[in-house]
């Protein structure tokens, strides 16, 4: 307490610099500041049918490194595609001509960005120039299409045919959902009900007109896509050379698995390795 | 038997008298800062007691918020993959509310604290009735250089708090968990902004918070019966006070900011 | 350095207290009390504990205000002075706490310096000069650079009387500075206030109840209790004058007008003898 003045002003101070110091780092290290170009940039051009989210300032990353960020995006009034200029730093200037420019998505639900992938030519990019090879964003409904092949979709494309299916439990399989042979869509489960005779849930499956030679003894299981995951009909192709058609039945088909059902066995045969045999024995 | 004056009888109007009297104080307090002005080096003094005193305390509270929510953190998004945007929500989760708020819950235990006593004790020893005879006014000499004080120490102490966390962030995550080094940095800057996150959320709130747990400590000090226990009381009511008030003021200041 | 209390030869009074009324806690503190305080003099107040000599003091400096009555310091109505006006004045008035009062957070001679860092623009050598006379006129020169923690009461009361002349006031105020002091400090001390009174011409005011060290150096002695002035003279004569008030204060004798108990209600009954009430 009794140290003499000047030493409080002099630890004020540090502890004063300290706190700026901790805030510029904040400022200028972890903030978006840190995304604006340090050093000098140069302007490249790209058009794209279609930017999706991708928002002035995004990005621009090559190999995964950001090189730069989107510096303007506007509509050309001539064309429907929209004009990008692409502000890159100095330090980067080979950019092969006949480069890449696409539209990531930094995964499913992430922010947009432009991703370069060098292309082969001798040639640089110069600066106001334009890269004439461009790779649009998808849009989402299109993505989620693929990923969990919508009916709507497949349908739309090429045509498709409808063959039922009986199955003694569906679980909470519903209409729309994935068809899926070795794990690709093929289509989708078209209706569910219950049939007031056979007393089972009679699904109708519509299938794209592709997938043609399925042979007409192959079976139908209701999966589970993970633990908790929605369901699917799965198609496991058989021997016989006759094929399905429209309009045919199914007649080897597996229930779903009843989330009791699964716990029994495992409580049953216990260990885990058992618990792998009880889920092949799904299969 | 010493039979006392009634007092305000239940608790809702107890508090709203002492709302009332804080912000007539604060009227003071702030009345008094030109006439403060030539206590500069008081200010300093003060400084150097709330501010680079907390700084330990501050720096290694701050570490370890970092790491524990990292760690969290690493748990949770590993379960949908999500695991390269652990630094951004920790950065931002730190920038915009437990960076200002746990900084001020500390800033009011560490130095809140010392003020309401110091100051109590200064007037149970009649210390501030000497500055009145020395021609000192006690309010521009003791209140308000400890008030500005607090409300410049507290954004900088925040800053160094964030700063901290996002070491302890970048240590458990990127060092002992493997998240990538540049997934780190890059999503953190993509997503931090330095008006809503930094100005808004850490400045501002701090800002705020300082304002709020420095005129409540010095409040204190200054009304308690200069006694042993009402020293006592005040500290704890300093405590209690300031905690309330920096939680609420968060809500209504994240409402308006965000 | 600024001298806010004139010397104004002609008028020989320098504290004038008329028909003041305090009330504090439903307990009359001065009732319609009237005294004068002759400048350049060395007067002491006297009185039970209790009877608000250190009240009167504060009223003095205007760190309280009566309910009526005046007090007047050179001239100056106290209750009348804006707060600049009244800081002006307290610079040339020196306070010696009962407790002492140095500020913790310094050493004994930042205490002592304190009012002069804050006054003035004195050069830190002067300013060393200044505060180093003083300590050395208290004794203490070599504790200069203790905390107040480190003190003794009797040192801190020392140091504290450093710090209340370092400005050379033309009043000075004692409240109780003689409590805790050894006899050979006590002298110290007693010889510091009448140099200050006799070289100076310090006008002192002396609130003490140590008679003989009163009688060594005061001039006038004011016997306040019951909120009144009881009783006023020469100290060397007055515990003679034949009242009752002096010769029970004096004698130190239980019974007289003085009461020696707080008011309370019937002992007896407080107790619960309810059959042995009156
Ligand atoms: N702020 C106050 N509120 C209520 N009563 C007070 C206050 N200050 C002093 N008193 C009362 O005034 C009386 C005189 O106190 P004081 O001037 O300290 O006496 P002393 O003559 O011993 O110095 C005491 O009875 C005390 O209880
Ligand atoms: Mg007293």
């Amino acid at each position: 307490m009794s140290q003499p003045r000047s030493s409080y002003a002099v630890g004020t101070g540090l502890f004063i610099v300290l706190g700026f110091a901790a805030l510029a780092y904040l400022a200028t290290q972890t903030s978006s500041v840190a995304n604006v170009h340090q050093g000098d940039s140069y302007v490249v051009d790209a058009q794209f049918t279609n930017i999706g989210q991708l928002k002035e300032r995004a990005p621009v990353k090559i190999a995964g490194v950001r090189v730069g960020q989107v510096q303007s995006i506007t509509l050309r009034a001539d064309h429907d595609v929209a004009d990008v200029k692409l502000s890159i730093d100095k330090g980067y200037d080979h950019i092969p001509l006949d480069s890449v420019a696409t539209i990531f998505t930094s995964g499913l639900l992430g922010d947009q960005y432009v991703g370069i992938e060098y292309g082969s030519s001798k040639q640089a990019v110069a600066a106001g120039g334009t890269l004439a090879r461009t790779k649009s964003t998808q849009p989402l409904e299109e993505m989620l299409g693929k990923f969990f092949g919508a009916g709507g979709v497949v349908d739309n494309v090429g045509g498709s045919y409808a063959v039922k299916a009986g199955f003694s439990n569906v679980g909470t399989l519903s209409a729309g959902a994935p068809v899926k042979m070795a794990g690709v869509v093929i289509g989708s489960v078209q209706s569910v009900h219950a049939d007031p005779v056979k007393l089972n849930a009679q699904v109708v499956l519509s299938i794209d007109k592709r997938y043609n030679a399925i042979p007409d003894d192959s079976s139908a299981a209701v999966f589970t896509s993970g633990l908790i995951g929605s369901q699917y009909v799965a198609i496991q192709p058989g021997g016989s050379p006759e094929m399905l058609k429209d309009g045919d039945e199914m007649i080897l088909t597996q229930s779903a698995m009843q989330l009791e059902d699964l716990i029994g066995k495992f409580l049953v045969n216990g260990s885990p390795s058992d618990k792998k045999d009880a889920g092949n024995g799904s299969k | 038997m010493n039979v006392r004056a009634p007092q305000p009888n239940n608790v809702v109007s107890q508090s709203l008298a002492q709302i009332g009297n804080c912000g007539l104080f604060l009227l003071t307090l702030l009345a008094a800062i030109p006439r403060s002005f030539r206590y500069v080096r008081e200010t300093i003094r003060q400084l150097w007691f709330v501010g680079a005193m907390s700084l330990t305390i501050i720096m290694v509270c701050g570490l370890f918020v970092g790491m524990v929510l990292m760690l969290q953190l690493y748990h949770v998004l590993s379960i949908f993959g999500g695991t390269s945007a652990s630094g951004m929500v920790v950065a931002l989760s730190v920038y915009r509310e437990l960076g200002p708020v746990v900084t001020a819950l500390l800033f009011a235990g560490r130095a809140g604290t010392a003020v309401t006593a110091e100051i109590g004790l200064m007037r149970a020893t009649d210390q501030i009735d000497a500055m009145e005879m020395m021609a000192v006014d006690p309010i521009a000499y003791v209140a308000t250089p400890r008030f500005l004080a607090g409300l410049i120490a507290m954004p900088l102490l925040c800053c160094v708090f964030c700063a901290m966390a996002i070491f302890g962030g970048h240590l458990v995550g990127v060092t002992w968990l493997g998240v990538d080094n540049g997934t780190f940095w890059s999503n953190m800057t993509a997503q931090v902004d330095v008006h809503t996150d930094i100005v808004n959320g850490v400045l501002l709130k701090s800002l705020a918070f300082g304002a709020v747990v420095s005129l409540i400590a010095v409040f204190q000090g200054f009304t308690t019966p200069p006694t042993s226990e009402g020293v006592a009381y005040a500290t704890t009511r300093t405590v209690v006070a300031s905690s309330i008030a920096i939680l609420a003021l968060d809500f209504v200041l994240t409402a308006f900011l965000m | 350095m600024t001298q806010p209390v004139r010397a104004t030869p002609d008028d020989a009074t320098l504290v004038r207290v008329r028909g003041l009324t305090t009330v504090l806690g439903g307990k009359t503190i001065f009732d319609a009390l009237d005294l004068d305080i002759p400048r350049g003099k060395i007067t002491s107040i006297m009185g039970p504990s209790g009877t608000g000599k250190t009240t009167l003091l504060k009223h003095i400096t205007g760190q309280m205000r009566a309910d009526a009555g005046s007090i007047h310091v050179d001239g100056q109505d106290v209750a009348g002075l804006s707060r600049e006006q009244l800081y002006k004045l307290r610079e040339g008035v020196g306070y010696l706490f009962q407790n002492s009062a140095l500020l913790t957070d310094f050493d004994v001679f930042e205490n002592v310096a304190f009012p002069l860092r804050q006054h003035t623009k004195l050069p830190e050598v002067l300013i060393r000069d200044l505060v180093l006379m003083k300590l050395q006129a208290v004794g203490l020169r070599g504790a200069a650079r203790l905390m107040p923690n480190e003190l003794s009461g009797g040192m801190a009361r020392r140091v504290a009387l450093a710090r209340a002349i370092v400005f050379d006031p033309q009043l000075i105020l004692y409240d109780e500075p003689f409590v805790g002091l050894d006899p050979v400090a006590l002298n110290q001390v007693l010889k510091l206030i009448l140099t200050l009174n006799q070289t100076l011409g310090i006008t002192s005011v002396l609130v003490s109840h140590e008679l003989a060290a009163v009688q060594q150096i005061a001039d006038h002695v004011i016997l306040l209790a019951k909120g009144k002035v009881v009783a006023q003279g020469d100290p060397k004569t007055i515990a003679d004058d034949g009242s009752p008030w002096t010769r029970q204060f004096f004698g130190g004798e239980a019974d007289g007008p003085i009461p020696f108990r707080y008011p309370a209600g019937d002992y007896a009954a407080e107790l619960g003898f309810a059959g042995a009430a009156k």
